[in-house]
């Protein structure tokens, strides 16, 4: 591409600007070309890969990350991992993973790396206007698009809670993606702060690296070890429903009978939602080490005080270290709010059917989502959807404007009511209900059109 | 591949896997000044019915499809060559097939041959082929899943099969007319006709349309 003039838009025509270069970011590009679209997507950091890559300046990964879905579950449907690899690859199997996905279908030549999107908007009706931020030195460029995919992921912003007295607090305070190195632990007495995955996670490295390991958590998870009765357990877990509803609910209760019921034995509190409503933890040393004594639980923070930290129970702890695996907040800083369905009161945005923006027909998001499966094959099915409906939007108004009507109706069905009080699960879908949505989603796709 | 077909097979265990035999004749690799070397020419990986496996394609097609500039790989399914025998049936050949082409660097050309020929046409539902190629095919599925990712495809037949209710099948399924040589099946990796035949596959890869 040559250099433009920051007056004049290079109009790219039908082509579409995938915005993001990681997981979802290459399986849309992929699916895009498949479907016959020219694609250009922006990458802010100089790597593929978004948050798997530790090179990327903004990496969310702390250490030993592995994959807390199976293998099997998490693949892309149409490019397998190898199947030598282990159950729970580790991240860095993940960027080996997608880096060769990406050398496979070609799809280095689509990106532009150093690339961070600043803005876009509509014009012209449906087209956008993508304004690219200018690197050092050179003018912004501007360049308009028939449709705008963002991918750019929901691990970005962290998460930050603040406790009354925290500011005061002497020690270091970290974000479990500042973490980085597993060694920051050795000998120190370490407070992790969140019950999700990576808190789990980080508090069982604490466990075994660090003198002392306190972990809280303000409410009940579902704590599932990674295998269940000789499998891996999301496998175990989906391969019950292809039995009938009554035995699949009773099997269930049966494999998930004695977690629940050690987790009450230790003193932690039951969870308010079922186990498919959110991410389940899926670590099973967890309970081991709480077990031994080498993780000590505790319920929320009440607040600091000096050196100290009180919890709602009374009990305190004296850490040198706290690391909040508090998680992400999503945020789209590139579209204007009102396109993604953000309203007043809440920053989460509501799509229709997950993916595509209530306002304008050609702008969608893929992978803003936490099914609570492997989020790969979702992002794929969501991309398969939203290529074939750029192409039919093109080729058939009439037809277009029947399946808008019938997503509109379908995104009522995903929501989740018993999010209970954590706002950080406002992305969470039930993944049966939601793949069952895809399924007449695309049928309605590809169904010959009527003549 | 449909996203049923998908959640079903996600529910079903996965074969046993085993070390597969991946014969690989790189362009490179024949020290010929002659030969041409198109790193943009998407790769070949072949299979067959043959209990040989990739020996089958060793001794003219691996070279000669190298020597037209194509990274050429022939795969031994569980049971063949010196790939190891493991339980499975089909469904677990169609796996080693895919394991297969996600092995190569880049996006391939799928070709089978015999029994080999149904067995990628099925692992063609599952990995977006650059091009599916069928060769003699044998005991084709009676109802052929529709590839993904829309690749071109070519059906080879002996010329006593043209006319067969298989071949007719196949031709109304993928809506292709099939390209015929004489013989029999097995003269497709030795005999007079087997050159001429693989450079007849070799340029409808080439062709552009």
């Amino acid at each position: 591409m040559q250099e433009y003039s920051s007056q004049a838009a290079y109009d790219r025509g039908e082509a579409v600007c995938v915005i993001g270069a990681g997981a979802s970011g290459l399986i849309a590009v992929k699916n895009l070309r498949e479907n016959g679209f020219e694609v250009d997507c922006y990458e802010r950091d100089t790597v593929l890969g978004g948050l798997w890559n530790p090179q990327n300046q903004h990496s969310p990964l702390y250490p030993n990350t592995h994959l807390v879905t199976s293998r099997s579950q998490t693949e892309i449907p149409d490019y397998p991992m190898p199947d030598h690899w282990p159950d729970y690859p580790s991240a860095a199997r993940m960027l080996e993973y997608l880096k060769g996905y990406a050398a496979h279908f070609g799809l280095a030549e689509h990106i532009w790396y150093g690339s961070e999107i600043s803005h876009i908007e509509p014009v012209e009706g449906s087209r956008f206007e993508v304004v690219v931020k200018p690197a050092a030195g050179s003018a912004a460029r501007r360049l308009r698009y028939g449709a705008v995919i963002v991918a750019t992921g929901h691990h970005w912003v962290p998460n930050l809670p603040s406790y009354p007295g925290q500011d005061l607090f002497r020690g270091t305070v970290l974000h479990s993606s500042q973490l980085k190195d597993g060694s920051r632990l050795r000998g120190k007495s370490v407070l992790v702060v969140g019950g999700g995955n990576s808190g789990i996670d980080i508090a069982c490295e604490a466990a075994v690296n660090a003198d002392r390991c306190v972990h809280s958590v303000r409410r009940g998870y579902w704590y599932l070890p990674k295998y269940l009765g000789g499998e891996p357990a999301d496998y175990a877990l989906a391969r019950l429903h292809n039995r009938p509803r009554w035995i699949r609910s009773l099997l269930t209760n049966r494999i998930l009978k004695g977690h629940r019921h050690l987790s009450a034995r230790m003193g932690m509190e039951a969870p308010d939602h079922s186990h498919t409503d959110e991410e389940p933890i899926r670590n099973g040393r967890y309970l081991e080490h709480v077990g031994d004594g080498s993780i000590e639980h505790r319920p929320e923070i009440a607040h600091f005080e000096g050196g100290e930290v009180a919890f709602a129970d009374g009990e305190t702890v004296r850490p040198d270290v706290v690391v909040f695996a508090t998680g992400y907040k999503p945020k789209i800083g590139c579209v204007p709010a009102g396109l993604l369905g953000v309203d007043g009161e809440s920053e989460y945005p509501k799509l229709l059917a997950r993916m595509f923006s209530p306002r304008v027909e050609t702008l969608a998001v893929a992978g803003l989502i936490e099914p609570g499966v492997g989020v790969l094959p979702i992002v794929h099915w969501q991309t398969h959807a939203i290529s074939h409906w750029l192409n039919i939007r093109k080729g058939d108004p009439e037809r277009a404007a029947n399946f808008r009507q019938q997503v509109v109706s379908e995104s009522a069905q995903y929501e989740v009511d018993s999010t209970g009080i954590s706002p950080r699960h406002r992305l969470a879908v039930d993944a049966e209900e939601y793949l069952a949505g895809l399924v007449r989603i695309i049928d309605t796709l590809e169904q010959e059109p009527a003549k | 591949m449909s996203l049923q077909a998908w959640v079903r097979r996600t529910r079903t265990p996965e074969p046993a896997a085993v070390e597969r035999e991946i014969a690989v004749i790189e362009p490179a690799d024949l020290f010929d000044f002659e030969a041409q070397d198109d790193p943009d020419a998407s790769p070949v990986l072949c299979c067959t019915g043959d209990g040989a496996g990739a020996a089958a394609f060793g001794v003219l097609w691996l070279k000669r499809i190298a020597g037209s500039g194509r990274y050429a790989a022939a795969v031994s399914v569980r049971g063949q060559g010196n790939t190891p025998a493991a339980p499975g049936g089909v469904e677990a050949y169609v796996h080693d097939v895919v394991q297969a082409a996600i092995a190569i660097p880049r996006r391939a050309v799928l070709v089978g041959h015999g029994r080999g020929a149904a067995w990628t046409a099925l692992a063609a539902a599952r990995y977006p082929a650059d091009a599916l190629v069928l060769v003699a095919p044998q005991k084709l599925p009676k109802s052929l899943p529709k590839p993904v990712g829309d690749p071109r495809v070519l059906l080879v037949v002996s010329e006593s099969e043209a006319q067969s209710k298989q071949t007719q099948a196949v031709t109304d399924a993928y809506g292709v007319a099939p390209l015929t040589f004489p013989g029999a099946s097995e003269d497709v990796f030795k005999g007079p006709g087997a050159e001429g035949l693989l450079d007849a596959i070799l340029s409808w890869l080439n062709r552009k349309d």
